[in-house]
């Protein structure tokens, strides 16, 4: 039964503040994701969770100790390798109980141990391969029979996913989404794969920078991002943005227009923003629609037909290009004129420090 | 054209080899066999008879049996020096190659400088006799890993370099100690390059001449090597005698590496398929 508690976390490398202040608290048995960009210090915090990185100030606080100054082993974690890490000169029976040897477990009960692990992974046929006989996908199974059978109180996985192939991830995605409902143990996973992040997560912790961006849950995220960063990293394709300023607040309705747009209401409530505030307005690929006289007119660059969708690329009179996401089979030629409208509740306005002007 | 040429080369590389290893090899083995007068002549001859047996007996058994104490030195010579040499060089090359202070750069430097600089022999005597380890054979074993040791640490510092720092990192988490870490995980992985310096440092150290000369004296203390000067001298050499010699003390180095030979070429092929 572990929660952790990270209180104004810090680390820096000589002079270079990596992580600058995180504060952060997960209930027991959450599954929570950090994602982040390349260097944004995602790795960097889950390893200083795992001991592995020395804090340079705050507290981390596992259960209800503070465990700056505990070893790894003493942290009641676990935690699963980009490279899996596996041992090359064990078999997998060895690879996985190796933790347990080191605590000096029991022969009877470290077999039986390493056997469960392995009904659970389904594993039990290599038990007696060398992880150079193994598959991209069986080593990431060892790899997490390692981390299972030591029975932590916390999981710690870095980008476990992301030396599989495409269609390898989104079986052990699900099968590290069941793991987590069958063990009923908090897990804190790393990715920069946000359809990972979406998918596995009760909360999503997004990072720039070294600082959280946003905690909360995927659909939150999705649909109230805090800031600029936040709502053009979460969602695939990336939000579309273009600066604006406000023409006319009227109720809970504000009217923005800019060089590529013209008139686009948004639902806002009252006393939010004042006509002639500089905004930027945020409206995501798949909020776009086709309309006769849109507030939003392009050129059509790059079609790509799906079949049940169709990706458009929009050359604005400005010179940006947006993206739109239609539904069904569209016949656009490149070159034609297009017009899109967006829904006034769905489209999204930030302030000139890249704040949200909340909608609620 | 192109295979007849590479044909040639093989050809030519083969007969070089042989001329230079082989014939000299040849060379022992027919010596070995001679009597003492056949042997005088020193030339590339069949011997006459066969004395091969008599001559075994006579060097084991010349100067009250000093060949036997003299295997069983240079054995324990060899074989706690390289064990030494082993584990202090895999941690030194260890620590070197994960932990980057600023300490590093002065590191590397003095291993490189044991290896240029040559020891100077009078100071070191009066060393080893200050500390009363001149004449033993501990103290013989210190020079002999004191010697060695900044090659083998090269070596192992290179390959430590390959081993993923994951690995390290996953048996922490495991819950492995400094110690755990190294000799259950690190160890284990370096043995492509433990053999390397197995087979190199044994058969240097077992067939070391001038050290155990200068450092180690007295009959008592005698190694392999310097048996040799028990039939040769400045009026009177036997020859067939001292060849046999030759022979006897190069069979340990040749076993050593025939038994790792494998093990060289399975550790190097190991390593290189990734996984």
């Amino acid at each position: 039964m572990a929660g952790l508690e990270l209180k104004q976390l810090r680390k820096s490398y000589g002079k270079v503040e990596v992580i600058k202040g995180v504060d952060l608290s997960i209930e027991h048995g959450e599954f929570v994701v950090f994602v982040g960009p390349s260097g944004c210090g995602k790795s960097t915090l889950l390893r200083m969770i795992a001991g592995l990185e020395d804090i340079t100030g705050g507290e981390l606080v596992i259960g209800d100790k503070v465990v700056n100054a505990v070893e790894p082993r003493d942290r009641g974690i676990a935690m699963v390798f980009q490279s899996y890490a596996l041992y090359p000169h064990m078999t997998v029976y060895d690879n996985v109980g190796f933790g347990l040897k080191l605590a000096r477990t029991p022969k009877a009960v470290r077999d039986q141990k390493i056997r469960d692990a392995a009904r659970i992974l389904q594993m039990e046929h290599l038990l007696d391969r060398k992880p150079s006989q193994l598959s991209g996908g069986q080593r990431q199974r060892v790899a997490i029979g390692r981390a299972i059978v030591r029975q932590p109180e916390v999981f710690l996985f870095d980008e476990p996913l992301s030396n599989l192939d495409a269609a390898l991830r989104v079986d052990m995605r699900m099968e590290i989404s069941k793991l987590h409902n069958d063990l009923d143990a908090t897990m804190i996973y790393v990715t920069h794969d946000q359809v990972e992040a979406m998918t596995l997560a009760d909360k999503i912790v997004v990072l720039d920078g070294g600082v959280v961006q946003q905690v909360g849950s995927p659909i939150e995220l999705y649909k109230h991002p805090a800031n600029l960063f936040v709502a053009g990293f979460i969602g695939s394709p990336k939000m579309n943005f273009v600066a604006v300023n406000a023409d006319k607040v009227s109720g809970d309705t504000v009217n923005v227009s800019g060089p590529d747009v013209v008139g686009v209401p948004v639902a806002l409530p009252a006393g939010k923003v004042r006509p002639g505030d500089k905004l930027t307005l945020g409206v995501r690929p798949h909020d776009l629609v086709v309309a006769t006289s849109g507030a939003i007119v392009g050129r059509v660059g790059l079609v790509e037909r799906l079949g049940n969708e169709t990706i458009v690329n929009l050359e604005l009179p400005s010179g940006a290009s947006w993206l739109a996401v239609l539904d069904g089979d569209q016949a656009l030629k490149r070159g034609e004129s297009l017009a899109l409208d967006v829904d006034p509740a769905k489209a999204l306005l930030f302030d000139a420090n890249g704040l949200a002007v909340a909608a609620a | 054209m192109k295979k007849r040429t590479s044909i040639l080369g093989g050809a030519a590389a083969i007969a070089a080899t042989f001329v230079v290893f082989v014939i000299p090899f040849i060379f022992i083995i027919l010596m070995a066999f001679k009597d003492r007068q056949q042997s005088a002549l020193r030339d590339f001859s069949w011997p006459t008879g066969f004395h091969f047996w008599e001559n075994v007996v006579e060097v084991v058994k010349t100067r009250n049996w000093m060949m036997i104490t003299a295997f069983i030195n240079s054995s324990i010579i060899t074989v706690v020096s390289v064990t030494l040499l082993v584990i202090f060089a895999a941690m030194v090359g260890y620590v070197l190659a994960r932990r980057k202070t600023r300490w590093n750069g002065l590191i590397e430097f003095l291993v490189l400088a044991g290896l240029m600089v040559p020891p100077a022999v009078v100071p070191t005597i009066w060393l080893l006799q200050g500390l009363k380890l001149f004449g033993t054979l501990h103290g013989m074993i210190l020079i002999e890993v004191a010697y060695n040791l900044p090659f083998s640490i090269i070596l192992y510092r290179a390959f430590v370099a390959t081993i993923p720092r994951d690995l390290d990192e996953a048996a922490i988490i495991d819950g492995a100690r400094p110690l755990d870490v190294f000799f259950r995980v690190v160890l284990p992985l370096l043995w492509p390059v433990t053999v390397t310096n197995i087979v190199v440092q044994s058969v240097g150290i077992f067939n070391d001449f001038t050290n155990p000369l200068y450092y180690l004296p007295g009959n008592a203390n005698a190694t392999v090597q310097l048996t040799l000067y028990n039939f040769q001298s400045q009026f009177s050499t036997a020859y067939n005698l001292l060849f046999t010699n030759i022979l006897l003390i190069t069979i340990p180095p040749l076993l050593v590496f025939m038994f790792f030979n494998r093990q060289i070429v399975a550790g190097m092929t190991a390593g290189a398929v990734k996984g």
